[in-house]
């Protein structure tokens, strides 16, 4: 249960981060940025912009012309092949389609020529792809044939997902190792160089009740910084989190725990404040790359697999993913799950017992 | 009667020289402290004053020996003893962004206590500064802050480490004042200084130390009966009339 010191001690903490304008103003700032991105990068896409030049000029190629430019994906623009082509290198075009003369002619209609800076369009394949595509079903709708299949694309777990469906948690989660580990760490390592922590320690307060007011007021700091995230995603950026909010904030709460007693560990590791950067970027760096944030740990090498499946960010970040794109419960006895117990458990062991008070003195 | 009492008192701490091999910064020292005096730790820079002080208050681990204070042990029941005691440190650095009103009531809530800020900031004389920062506070009123935050909670003993280190004139003597009013009180003070003018004027009684040792203990009238140079003897003066006046006398002689 908690003490009415804890609990007083934890108002102090919380009250000395919200008088801390700058620290308000970057918190809010950094949502806002990440929304905004998000809502640019998730408009429709430029339409591309294509240089059409008719060389056969009979009725089909017309009416071929014609169908081109009704597709949404292209601006065409149609002109001779030396004016477009100078525009092309320019960079004002794409690519350049040219009709050959021979268009019209069914036996041997000829090919139809694509122009491209293989320079200025790095995924030139996909371009060719989606034109190619394109153009198979302009011509279908010519020639009045039917095609023979069609592929229709079907998630089998019935939801729209989008890239930021997956991204979100992740980030929520890269969020909450370094809020805490900064909330933490940072804070003790600070604390202890300007004789903070010695000038306490020679009050009768218990080491742990420091400890649990400063995770309390860190955890209720770090809910509100992540609500405001995540009320704009769900707001601006239509995020769907099918499990509910509840088990999500279940998921943040274990995180906090766990990354908060790893910041009070790397911070009695450091001795100085120059020392405890490097620490902290080796435990956050390369689980940014190994955790799954930004892209699937199945697209790892085989070998990363396994490590990266146990890192405390990896078991955080997939249950949230797990609860926020699938509806899963956070306490679903999967491996994630395991995870965080485990995790729960080594945290408080190596903070509480790394955490060497009678150094706070010397 | 004595209200703290140390024996055998011992610290080691690993030599940063010699690494593998420790040095003892304090040496089986016996020290006692009277109810209601004001006692003083005087020694060099290294002597051994500040880790004895930090045994004292529960804050260094006692390698060997022990402290009674208050009839409790230190090394058994630190956080009884830390209750009865207040403590100004040589550091004085606070969390941001509290004001002086918001840190006296933190301190006072360590204590399981309150605390009237107003009064108790009256009290060292930063009345007017209720909503400082302890940043915008000079020297001398950051040690007599930091008083105030050793009296929160009405301790028994006051522990003073180099209290007046840095300070002006004016700012020496306003402490040394604010010191003895409190010990009138009935407060016992503990204090280490290297400030000879200062042991002299505040102390009732005074231990030296030296290389981890206590080599005198007393009032400073006893050690300065004790310990203090025969004065120098008066220059000769006068001239060779003088000597033969002196040895045959000044009487006429016919």
């Amino acid at each position: 249960m908690l003490t009415k010191l804890q609990l007083h001690l934890a108002s102090i903490f919380v009250k000395i981060f919200y008088r801390d304008r700058q620290a308000i103003f970057f918190s809010l700032l950094f949502p806002l940025i990440f929304t905004g991105i998000f809502l640019f990068a998730d408009s429709e896409p430029d339409p591309l912009k294509l240089g059409l030049v008719n060389k056969s000029k009979d009725e089909l190629s017309i009416q071929f012309t014609e169908l081109v430019k009704k597709e949404k994906i292209f601006t065409v623009k149609e002109g001779s092949e030396n004016e477009l082509k100078a525009e092309l290198i320019a960079g004002d075009q794409t690519a350049i389609i040219i009709i050959p003369q021979s268009f019209n002619n069914i036996s041997d209609p000829g090919q139809l020529r694509l122009l491209l800076d293989a320079s200025q369009v790095r995924q030139v394949d996909a371009i060719k792809d989606s034109l190619e595509a394109t153009l198979l079903s302009i011509e279908r709708d010519l020639r009045n044939t039917e095609p023979m299949f069609l592929l229709q694309l079907e998630d089998v777990k019935a939801r729209p997902q989008r890239y930021i469906d997956f991204l979100l948690p992740g980030i929520l989660a890269y969020m909450l190792m370094n809020l805490c580990i900064g909330g933490s760490g940072f804070n003790i390592v600070e604390y202890r160089r300007r004789g903070i922590l010695k000038r306490l320690f020679v009050t009768p307060i218990k080491p742990k009740d420091f400890i649990i007011s400063i995770v309390l007021a860190r955890m209720l700091i770090i809910m509100i910084q992540l609500s405001v995230i995540l009320a704009m995603a769900i707001g601006l950026l239509k995020i769907n989190i099918i499990g509910g909010l509840l088990p999500l904030y279940g998921a943040i709460l274990f995180g906090a725990f766990i990354f908060l007693c790893i910041g009070f560990f790397l911070g009695s590791l450091a001795k100085t404040q120059e020392s405890i950067r490097p620490i902290v970027l080796l435990f956050t760096f390369p689980q940014l790359i190994l955790s799954g944030i930004f892209f699937p740990i199945s697209s790892l090498p085989d070998m990363a697999q396994p490590i990266a499946n146990i890192l405390p960010l990896t078991v955080i970040a997939s249950s949230m993913r797990d609860i926020a794109n699938d509806g899963a419960s956070l306490f679903a006895m999967n491996l994630n799950f395991l995870g965080i117990i485990l995790w729960v458990v080594i945290s408080f062991f190596i903070a509480t017992k790394y955490f060497v008070w009678q150094k706070i003195a010397s | 009667m004595s209200i703290i009492t140390a024996t055998n008192l011992t610290k080691n701490y690993p030599n940063p020289e010699l690494p593998g091999q420790s040095f003892t910064a304090v040496n089986k020292i016996n020290l006692r402290v009277n109810a209601g005096e004001i006692f003083g730790l005087l020694g060099p820079n290294g002597a051994g004053k500040t880790t004895t002080l930090e045994m004292l208050e529960g804050l260094n681990k006692i390698d060997e020996g022990s402290i009674l204070i208050d009839g409790i042990d230190v090394k058994i029941n630190p956080y009884e003893v830390k209750k009865i005691i207040g403590v100004q440190l040589q550091s004085n650095e606070y969390f941001d962004r509290l004001n002086l009103s918001d840190l006296l009531i933190l301190f006072a809530s360590l204590y399981s206590t309150t605390t009237n800020p107003k009064e108790l900031l009256a009290k060292v004389n930063l009345e007017d500064k209720l909503y400082a920062k302890p940043d915008d506070l000079s020297g001398g009123q950051k040690q007599r802050f930091s008083i105030a935050c050793a009296l929160v909670h009405s301790p028994k003993i006051l522990f003073l480490d180099e209290p007046t280190t840095g300070l002006d004139p004016q700012a020496k003597h306003n402490l040394w004042n604010l010191a003895k009013d409190l010990n009138k009180e009935g407060m016992t003070i503990v204090l280490t200084t290297h400030n000879m003018e200062e042991a002299e004027y505040l102390c009732n009684r005074i231990a030296i130390m030296d290389k981890g040792l206590i080599i005198a203990q007393g009032t400073p009238q006893q050690l300065i009966l004790e310990h203090a140079p025969e004065p120098p003897k008066a220059p000769l003066h006068g001239n060779i009339e003088d000597v033969f006046l002196a040895l045959t006398g000044h009487g006429l002689r016919d």
